[in-house]
């Protein structure tokens, strides 16, 4: 059987007055039923709209997939008439943002809105359709259900909101659920209820989760896959276990280095990776990352490297990724996050 | 990032059915939790409609506007049931009595005056008002109609549609208002009210739709209607369920302004002898007969004159008020 979602080589570019923008420029990925890809990077690596465009949200003109195919099921829905892609959003393929303060409209009840996806797609009446509502607001961790469905966004704290968000992108009963930076925008103590929630969720529904993050942190305990992406491109890709415990690509080593930890002695600065993201428009020659790259080597700067599988299952875009040499330098650097063995579940 | 969670044993969810920490599972422990956001949800559910009447009631100029409003609405509507049997016909000349009722001043029997044929003015004010209100509607009616629709295009499509829409716009500014007015009614032939709606419904959409584009572009950007398109709803119901409720306010303001601005127009066009035809009444029609009585017989001109004033200062005083109610920025 098909996997639930493949993408595969997507190439998506903006065509602009300054130049064209490859905001994805070669991703591929695929996922399964019950499964979690975290999908990693700074701003502008091209994170979010390789979701938007899962989500064919992408707006055509500017964008346009020049290369590659995104398959639901085995099936592309790059072909797909606006009409059938309705259908597949909310219902199929669901999204939480991450700005829950913006991201419920301030003129309609809670409850109506977690009610709209269930009535566009499952043709429910307003009362069913409000009573599902209701339930998923219970289901989500929302205490006094009934009344809270009658409250405006205004009246909910963002954490509320948040999962009023999720409740909203259950409510179809999704395959996938993408989630854009969904606890970003919140304080740490509710990040750490929104994931729970998201996770407790997954087990209930075995829907597939993509979950967006420029935090590693984040993905730690929830991804089973993760994908690293740097200026469109995906740099690293493999089973979470091996891209955190034996990273191969000098990015995410940056990536791990960077995250303030509690396991070791304060002492030291955390390092930064140096520089800004490049331009998408012109990048630099060679490997994108070889300008802000700690380890770079001349021929960085030559040969564009591709994405290759360096051990089983575990993929690279580093030209060295398989000179043990290379790497070694980095085991010698990197303490390693969360140096006890991961609790799952 | 949940490396921490509390380890005693998990137990099951009684919602739903998952294994929880006991720290979530009890609706008493959930409340402790939740406890800082409780905090901020008390209290009853207002709506922005409720916030925004509450806001008006308190501002006593809009107030005025709408008692006066409303009084005029109340005295075109019930004209029939009064008006012809107290103060006389507003458009019969009786012309028996005519020489002798002409041009009076303002006594009990009536209270406006005459005019030049013996009419009683203050029938004609008040018929007058019917003129005045359906042309402010119906007029604003259709323009709004129209600067909503090509607005509401030129802010979501963009691009070529909102570069012809806006240029359209500008070359409607570029022409003298009353003088469009004019021809435009010239060129439709027949004189009369329907004449008067379409010309200035047809000259004011330009700004309404500058109004609301600017008003869309701006609610777009939310990410509430990135979410309704990731909910799956189609363009129309995006652009009516979820941008129009959040961008309609400013035009919901300017719309109660322009009743106003109509009404003006119509007298101007009436005074002119572009609009309303006599002998039917219209505030402009009668300041134009007033003219050349002005000296003579000042209340010709000033009752309806002050009809116009009154009446278009009310709802422009309205629309001030709205504008302060409907503006969530100004919140105390």
């Amino acid at each position: 059987m098909a996997p639930l979602l493949e993408v595969d080589d997507l190439h998506m570019h903006f065509f602009t007055r300054d130049g064209v923008v490859k905001a994805v420029d070669g991703v591929t990925f695929t996922l399964e039923a019950g499964r979690t890809l975290g999908v990693v990077g700074e701003s502008g690596s091209g994170k979010s709209v390789t979701a938007l465009s899962i989500m064919r949200l992408v707006p055509e003109p500017p964008g346009k997939v020049v290369k590659g195919d995104i398959r639901f099921k085995g099936e592309s829905i790059l072909g797909l008439s606006d009409k059938d892609q309705r259908r597949l959003r909310g219902n199929r393929i669901a999204m939480i943002f991450q700005d829950p303060m913006t991201s419920l409209n301030p003129v309609y009840r809670i409850g109506q809105q977690i009610a709209e996806p269930l009535r566009l797609h499952k043709g429910m009446t307003r009362k069913e359709a409000w009573a599902a509502a209701v339930e998923l607001l219970k289901r989500v961790g929302i205490p006094q259900a009934e009344e809270r469905a009658r409250s405006y966004p205004h009246e909910f704290s963002g954490g509320m909101r948040q999962r009023a968000m999720i409740a909203m992108a259950l409510a179809c009963g999704p395959d996938i659920l993408i989630a854009d930076e969904p606890t970003t925008a919140l304080d740490v103590t509710i990040q750490a209820q929104i994931l729970e929630l998201m996770q407790e969720i997954q087990q209930n529904t075995q829907s597939a989760i993509i979950l967006i993050t420029h935090d590693l942190g984040v993905v730690a305990d929830m991804a089973d896959h993760i994908l690293v992406m740097y200026a469109g491109k995906a740099v690293e890709y493999g089973v979470a276990d091996d891209v955190f415990y034996d990273p191969l690509h000098p990015y995410t080593w940056g990536l791990l280095e960077s995250i303030p930890r509690h396991d070791v002695e304060e002492k030291g600065a955390l390092t930064p990776i140096k520089g800004q993201p490049p331009s998408l428009i012109t990048l630099p020659p060679g490997c994108a990352f070889s300008p802000r790259c700690a380890y770079a080597r001349p021929e960085c700067r030559r040969k564009t490297p591709e994405l290759v599988e360096v051990e089983r299952g575990h993929y690279s875009a580093c030209l060295f990724a398989q000179d043990t040499d290379f790497i070694a330098q980095f085991e010698n650097r990197v303490v390693r996050v969360g140096a006890e063995p991961r609790r799952r579940g | 990032m949940d490396k921490d969670l509390p380890s005693e044993k998990a137990t099951e969810s009684p919602i739903t059915g998952a294994v929880v920490p006991p720290s979530l599972a009890s609706p008493d422990a959930e409340r402790d939790q939740l406890g800082e956001e409780f905090e901020l949800v008390t209290g009853p559910a207002r709506s922005l409609r409720a916030d925004a009447m509450r806001r008006l009631r308190r501002n006593k100029l809009a107030l005025a506007g709408l008692v006066w409003i409303v009084l005029v609405i109340l005295v075109a509507v019930t004209a029939d049931l009064w008006a012809p049997r107290w103060l006389g016909d507003p458009v019969e000349i009786d012309s028996t009595t005519a020489a002798q009722r002409m041009l009076l001043p303002p006594s009990w029997e009536h209270p406006f005056g005459t005019d030049k044929l013996g009419r009683d003015i203050a029938s004609r004010v008040v018929y007058g008002a019917r003129v005045s209100l359906i042309v402010g509607v119906v007029a604003v009616a259709i323009m709004v109609l129209i600067g909503l629709i090509m607005g509401g295009i030129a802010a979501y499509y963009g691009g070529i549609w909102d570069a012809i829409i806006m240029r359209l716009a500008d070359v409607f500014f570029a022409f003298p208002y009353i003088l469009f007015a004019i021809t435009l009614i010239a060129v439709l032939g027949r004189r009369g009210i329907e004449n008067v709606f379409f010309a200035i419904g047809f000259l004011g959409w330009p700004s309404i739709a500058r109004v609301f584009r600017s008003s869309v572009l701006s609610v777009k950007e939310n990410e509430y209607v990135d979410a309704a398109r990731a909910m799956g709803a189609s363009t129309p119901r995006i652009l009516i369920r979820h941008i129009m409720p959040n961008a309609v306010a400013p035009i919901i303001v300017y719309a109660t302004m322009s009743i106003g601005g109509a009404i003006l127009t119509e007298a101007a066009l009436s005074f002119l002898g572009m609009g309303v035809q006599p002998p039917d009444p219209s505030w402009g029609n009668m300041l134009s007969d007033a003219r050349a009585f002005m000296q003579s017989a000042p209340h010709m001109m000033i009752f309806p004159g002050l009809a116009i004033l009154t009446t278009v200062l009310a709802f422009v005083l309205l629309g001030d008020g709205l504008r302060d109610a409907l503006d969530v920025k100004l919140k105390e």
